[in-house]
């Protein structure tokens, strides 16, 4: 298991109240894959420094899980496959 | 004629050396915007001073925290 973080940009479309669950449904990958989500930070609408997809802002949120590599680049893969996700970064923290 | 006298360059101190930081974190945009100009260029080494492994470690974090669209590429708007 090791300390990932996992920082998604959403689509500006998705409502306030819905990006929580949207997020939650997300990590149910970590959850039945043995992994732990630690920490969920939404930081909300954010002004883009350029625009992604045309989209000029986005909802920032950064995930701490702890988790095996394959539950975290299966993870990666559904984010990408989502419709909702402008953009996502995984890092290892304790790398740097 | 007498030469003007060579300025002493004066030897900064890595900010992060002096903080002892083991990672510089590329979400912390207000810090990583200190290490680039107004144009979005990472500055070089001589102007921000810092040492060998914490400015590759800043030019890291200023690429990550660009793929994410915290810092611009370039900024154009002058």
């Amino acid at each position: 298991m090791r300390h990932y973080e996992l920082m998604v940009i959403l689509d500006p479309s998705v409502e306030e109240r819905a990006v929580a669950p949207l997020i939650e449904g997300f990590l149910n990958v970590v959850r039945t894959g043995g992994g732990k989500v630690e920490k969920i930070d939404t930081w909300g609408r954010r002004r883009l420094a350029y625009e992604i997809n045309k989209q000029s802002e986005g909802i920032y949120s950064v995930i701490d899980l702890k988790a095996t590599p394959e539950v975290v680049k299966e993870l990666d893969r559904q984010l990408s496959l989502s419709e909702s996700v402008l953009r996502t970064k995984v890092l290892r923290p304790d790398t740097h | 004629m007498a030469k003007p006298p060579a300025r002493k360059p004066k030897k900064k101190v890595c900010v992060f050396c002096k903080d002892k930081a083991t990672y510089v974190d590329y979400k912390d945009t207000n810090l990583l915007r200190k290490f680039i100009s107004d144009r979005g260029k990472i500055r070089a080494r001589r102007v921000t001073g810092n040492c060998t492994q914490h400015q590759r470690d800043v030019a890291t974090a200023v690429k990550n925290s660009r793929e994410m669209a915290l810092l611009p590429y370039t900024s154009t708007t002058r």
